[in-house]
């Protein structure tokens, strides 16, 4: 962790360049959202990447996990392995690829 | 007493106890919005309607993520200028940061406010209009000249509530009452109060009369009884009688000194007929049924959920009429013409920007535009969300809706569509986060000045964590920005 | 006694007493009501735990007199409810739902189920098994003075107290508590009596606001807990070194931590459903009474399911965890063996606790969820049940070659072990999603996970109050009242839960309130069991029917047994507070961890001296050593001088 007086004074610049960033990345997220891409879900799938990169460097540079101790990693990478459960089968439970067709509803008519 | 390590580290694990606590609570705190994510993913996923995409304002959404994001680096530098003791530096970022969360929440009470007050109906074709209603909606009653309350004798879910419940939905001047004991008063709190207890108290007394005259009843067929089928049957007599327990809800008439109007939100009653409007308290009033057409100023025509939208049941002669179906299909046509050009290889269908731009027809003016202009509006493909759009000066065409012709309608709150309604809860929790970190924060720079001549490193732990949780709150904002407003 | 009992940062003599004057004076309220003290707070929490025990006991009681006895008065009812305050409580709670000639129906019986349901796993089993006993015991085992955070403990169960209320209160509105089971199931839970005079006036937003300040008070307390057993341990108190109990603690708390917030979110879109009238859970389209009803629709029942179950199913092993956790201290003690296979059931609680969050979707087989999440489910399912398996397995080999002493918690514990297994071998057909089709919802089900939790943990959980009280009281309770109380309760369970397999299988549902009388199909079914019971009545001169309905009455004989094996126990628990045989030594059981190392009762502060763990916690009848118990806390046989210690704890008293 940052403790010593350089480092913290070092790291200063980079909470403001990466403050910076996020702005920049924030604004490219909304242009980005007016631009047609080929499928709306591609347009999510940018967002979301975006998204996820300015939520990552927030996690490492402003909560500082880019030097934390192990046991906070641990607690975390459980967590998120739980919470990517919770996205991941709740999403099949709507699109089951097993589910065959009719299964729910009649077979639209060609 | 002390606790060991809330100031300096554990030296194994390395931490303070503190710290263990904030990551734990932000762990629980990650499946909390993980829960609301995946509702929010398992609700678009099985949306049966157009999921609105840009319909809030992205400005402000914008203007509150460089907000959000701004405090964010000032909170992390208040730690860091406490860490090398420069305090005057460390209150400045800290007041900043909480200045931040007072802007924030500003801008999203603006955000809401303008949603309170503009309207959706659903029109029994799968048109939706969004607009006004300026004197709200009501069902008219007239002629009404006496109100019959239900007290309940025990305790009931639907119990009269007249005072509350009733009165407000009058029109005009609320007239006496002549109560049931044939004296004329108004009605308020403490006369009806007094009517209630005094009924209740009667409605006991029939109560335990009837249970006394059956328990006396059952115990003379007891004596009587000789057989032992006989006794058995006048003992379980005897206990029905003396478990009975129904004590009887009263019926009571209020008569009116003169005729009432009532205009009734549709929140407040049960129901009603042409003759007779229930309202949520068991009221029943008699009358004649006035008015129960909607008065809308419409905004937008959202057709999407209509097979050929041009024959939307908006543009009937009653509504909107030739003039505006004419500008909405020029609208569209102009729409689907620029997409064509644009993109000539991609469905029409799939694209939902299109179906929104050319089917959801935003109104600005009160007459049709003239033929030509209807795509003029530069707004038109933007972000120009119908909420902000009040007050702002425009004028709308007027409709008056017959109650036959729309079967749902809501203001832009939770009950409106699911995507409102998970809006509304993530946004809403997401905003108390912030309220309650802002209020830590605000404590350490107000309240935590002995601590941080005496003791700055255990302040400054302090300020770590809460700046963790303000962190966090904004790492979810960053997801909910974009989902809510941009995809 | 601050001074010495507290730093663990600050070197000190061991040889100063001076915790006597250190005392802090404390008014009765500090001390005893807003106590930041994790044992006045264990306490608090499991005196609140016992009471909703009984009450949820009580409810049960009602709902099987109705399935025994349907259309029959409830018995002493026209006394009960016109008794002076008594009266009037039931009454406002039960008797206006009653029928007029005192009998149950159909809508009491509901709202006793969902509240039986509540009030047992929210108000009982979690706050007695996980908040007392973690919190009275845990900071002992580990050697430190006090949770972590004090003030959110106090908090916590504070939050707890609140919701506790709220619950209790949604008995006295106008629509009485919710009738939906204890799962909530929406749409039925958020349409149901859609007409009050005011929302508030309606069971279900109680209950939401109850969950919701329970909700939170689990979260404060698991927080504290996790991070006292990370930070706190003592000198020497390795990862591995640590009692099993902690380590149960530990994944309990996991997941309350991890499972509980999707519940809350849960509660929240339940809440707003019912406030703001929004559609989380209501399909389009959705009639009731032959009438549309005035929602947008667009939502989806399942998505309360699963964040429900997401909950709901971790929630299982915070009931039961607790429980191998009392057992691991228990049997061990009274077996004067080690723990067999310490390591291999903490890498097992460990994965027990991870596998528990994805296997959650086995309750919803019914829901027509699609093929391969099925499949899925049924996987995690049939996994899960290896490292159960392997911690009931441990603790039976425990057993082997011990010379068992079997006083009442032993009695407990011992019978603990056939009921679990019991429970959880009748739980594994119900994994597979084409037997749970015909047995969902059935007695089977009922049978099934009573099995774990009532025989199971709440004997885990009579276990550990006897077995902590005489830390608790400086008391023992009485071993023949314990032993009145062991075996009525043993033979009640039995009773109770053994005849609900049976039922089950013959499509006996979970929500006849008249239990099966209508329909005679079913119930007109003969079974060596009932013509068994129908054989014992005739010998006493009753005529029980030779059907499957005579189950019935079997159950709620069961149900009265133990009712009654309940009294002896109470008598038990509150005499001996102040009338029990008083102990002679800080340790009694002559157990290894350290919670025995502290004065009785333990002081503010717990211990008289820096308690270091020198070795595992479960040194019994180790050779060589001149006792067959081996303390973690000894340095070498009998130093520190435990008796200059206890004696130093009879002249504080």
């Amino acid at each position: 962790m940052a403790d010593n007086v350089e480092a913290i004074q070092k790291s200063i610049k980079w909470y403001l360049i990466i403050g910076g960033i996020l702005i920049l990345a924030s604004g490219a997220t909304v242009w980005l959202s007016f631009v047609e891409l080929p499928t709306h879900s591609l347009n999510i799938l940018v967002g979301m990447i975006l998204a996820t990169i300015k939520a990552t460097l927030v996690a490492l540079i402003f909560m500082h996990l880019n030097h934390e101790r192990s046991l906070i990693y641990k607690i975390l990478l459980f967590t998120v392995v739980l919470a990517v459960v919770l996205f991941a089968l709740f999403i099949f439970s709507h699109e089951d690829p097993l589910v065959f067709p009719g299964f729910y509803a009649p077979v639209e008519q060609q | 007493m002390d606790i060991p390590y809330t100031v300096h580290a554990r030296p194994d694990t390395g931490l303070y106890n503190a710290k263990i606590g904030i990551w734990l609570f932000l762990a629980s705190e990650v499946m909390l919005f993980g829960g609301l994510f995946s509702a929010y993913i398992f609700l678009r996923v099985g949306a049966d309607y157009p999921w609105p995409v840009h319909d809030l304002d992205v400005t402000l959404g914008f203007i509150n993520t460089v907000v959000l994001i701004a405090s964010s680096v000032t909170v992390v530098m208040a730690w860091a200028m406490l860490k090398l003791r420069k305090f005057a530096w460390y209150r400045i970022n800290m007041a900043i940061t909480v200045i931040c969360a007072g802007v924030f929440m500003f801008n999203k009470s603006l955000e809401y406010k303008a949603k309170f007050s503009h309207y959706a109906v659903k029109l029994t074709d799968g048109t939706m209009l969004t607009g006004h209603l300026p004197n709200g909606y009501h069902v008219k009653f007239d002629g009404v000249k006496e109100l019959s309350i239900t007290i309940a004798g025990g305790n009931k879910a639907v119990d009269a509530d007249p005072v509350d419940v009733v009165l407000p939905a009058i029109e005009g001047d609320v007239p006496k009452f002549k109560f049931p004991s044939g004296t004329e008063q108004e009605l308020n709190a403490a006369t009806f109060g007094e009517l209630q207890k005094a009924t209740r108290k009667a409605a006991y007394e029939a109560y335990q009369a009837k249970r006394d005259g059956m328990i006396a009843d059952a115990e003379k067929v007891l004596a009587a009884a000789t057989t032992p089928h006989a006794i058995y049957e006048a003992e379980k007599r005897l206990a029905i009688a003396r478990n009975y327990n129904v004590i009887p809800d009263t019926k009571i008439t209020l008569v009116a000194a003169s005729p009432i109007k009532f205009a009734a939100n549709t929140s407040d009653i049960f129901g009603y007929t042409d003759t007779t409007l229930t309202f949520c308290d068991g009221t029943i009033v008699t009358g004649k049924l006035t008015d129960d057409k909607m008065t809308l100023q419409v905004d937008g025509v959202d057709a999407r959920g209509v097979a050929q939208s041009e024959k939307s049941l908006a543009f009937d002669h009653r509504y909107l009429g030739d003039a505006w179906q004419k500008a909405f299909v020029e609208n569209r046509d102009h729409h689907i013409a620029t997409f064509e050009h644009d993109y000539p290889t991609r469905d029409k269908t799939r694209s939902a920007t299109l179906q929104k731009d050319s089917l959801f027809f935003k109104i600005h003016t009160s007459t049709p535009p003239a033929e030509g202009k209807a795509h003029g509006d530069k707004h038109g493909a933007e972000a120009h969300a119908p909420a902000e759009n009040h007050g702002s000066g425009h004028d709308y065409p007027t409709v008056v809706l017959e109650k036959k012709d729309f079967t749902f309608f809501s203001n832009f709150t939770p009950k409106l569509n699911t995507y409102y309604a998970i809006y509304f809860t993530l946004t809403g929790l997401h905003g108390l986060h912030v309220v309650a970190g802002a209020l830590v924060l605000l404590y350490f720079l107000a309240f935590d000045g002995k601590r941080l001549r005496q003791d700055p490193e255990h302040l400054a732990n302090r300020v770590e964590v809460g700046g963790l949780f303000w962190h966090f709150v904004d790492l979810v904002w960053i997801f909910l920005f974009p989902l809510l407003y941009l995809l | 006694m601050s001074a010495a009992a507290t730093t663990h940062d600050h070197a000190h003599d061991h040889s100063h007493d001076d915790h006597a004057h250190g005392h802090h004076e404390q008014s009765f309220v500090w001390k005893y009501i807003f106590s930041s003290d994790h044992k006045t707070i264990g306490m608090q929490y499991g005196i609140t735990g016992l009471i909703f025990l009984l009450f949820g006991f009580f409810l049960m009681l009602l709902m099987r007199w109705s399935i025994a006895y349907p259309g029959i008065p409830v018995p002493a009812v026209d006394v009960i409810r016109h008794l002076p305050i008594l009266g009037d409580f039931f009454e406002g709670m039960f008797g206006r739902w009653l029928n007029a000639d005192g009998s149950l129906n159909g809508e009491l019986y509901n709202m006793l189920g969902a509240m039986h349901g509540t009030v047992m796993v929210f108000f009982g089993i979690v706050p007695l098994g996980f908040a007392a006993f973690g919190n009275f015991v845990m900071p002992l085992q580990i050697g430190t003075i006090d949770m972590a955070f004090p003030r959110l403990n106090m908090m916590s169960y504070w939050f707890f107290f609140i919701s506790c209320v709220l619950m209790m209160y949604s008995f006295f509105v106008g629509t009485g508590p919710v009738q939906t089971g204890w799962t909530m199931y929406s749409p039925l839970a958020s349409t149901m009596n859609m007409g009050v005079t005011s929302i508030w006036k309606h069971g279900h937003i109680w209950w939401l606001l109850a969950m919701v300040f329970n909700i939170s008070a689990s979260l404060l307390g698991s927080v504290n807990f996790i991070a006292t057993i990370i930070n706190l341990r003592t000198k020497g108190m390795a990862w591995m070194k640590m009692p099993f109990f902690c380590w149960a603690m530990f994944v309990t708390a996991f997941l309350l931590l991890l499972a509980f917030p999707p519940l809350e979110v849960a509660a929240i879109l339940q809440l707003s459903d019912r406030v703001f009238g929004s559609s989380f859970y209501l399909p389009t389209g959705l009639m009731e009474g032959g009438k549309q009803l005035d929602i947008s629709g667009g939502g989806s029942p399942l998505l309360y399911q699963h964040l429900f179950w997401f909950l709901a199913h971790p929630e299982v092993y915070v009931l039961i965890l607790p429980a191998f956790a009392i057992l691991t201290d228990i049997i061990p003690c009274n077996a004067r063996r080690p723990l067999w296979g310490y390591k291999s059931m903490v890498y097992s609680v460990l994965t027990l606790g991870f596998l528990s969050f994805l296997v959650w979707a086995h309750h919803m087989y019914l829901t027509g969820m699609g093929t391969m999440m099925s499949t899925y489910f049924q996987i995690t399912t049939v996994l899960i049940s290896v490292p159960s398996v392997v911690l009931l397995t441990c603790l039976m080999v425990s057993l082997w070659g011990g010379s068992i002493r079997f006083n009442t918690q032993m009695l407990f514990a011992s019978a603990f072990l056939p009921m679990f297994g019991i429970g959880g071998l009748t739980g594994l057909p119900l994994a597979f999603s084409f037997i749970d089709l015909a047995m969902h919802d059935t007695y089977y089900v009922i049978g099934h996970f009573h099995y774990v939790v009532a025989p199971g943990t709440i004997f885990a959980l009579f276990a550990g109050v006897y077995h902590w009280f005489p830390k608790m009281t400086g008391r023992f309770m009485n071993d023949k009242l314990g032993k009145l109380h062991f075996w009525p309760s043993l033979i009640g369970m039995n009773l109770v839960f053994a005849p609900m397999f049976i039922q089950g299988m013959a499509g006996f549902h979970r929500r006849w309130y008249d239990g099966g009388k209508y329909f005679e199909n079913t119930s007109a079914m003969s079974h060596w069991t009932t013509t068994l019971t129908h054989k014992i009545g005739a010998f006493f001169g009753f005529n029980i029917p030779d059907n499957m309905l005579s189950l019935n009455i079997v159950m709620s004989i069961g149900a009265f047994i133990l009712a009654l094996g309940q009294v002896p126990f109470i008598i038990n628990f509150w005499f001996s507070i102040k009338g029990g045989k008083k102990i002679t030594s800080d340790n009694p059981w002559e157990a290894t961890t350290m919670e025995w190392a502290t004065p009785t009762p333990p002081p503010h502060g717990n211990f008289l001296f820096d308690p270091v763990a020198h070795r595992g916690p479960y040194e019994y009848s180790v050779p060589g050593h001149a006792t067959d118990f081996y303390p973690q806390w000894e340095s070498e046989p009998g130093k520190p001088d435990l008796k200059a210690v206890a004696e130093k704890a009879q002249a504080h008293h």
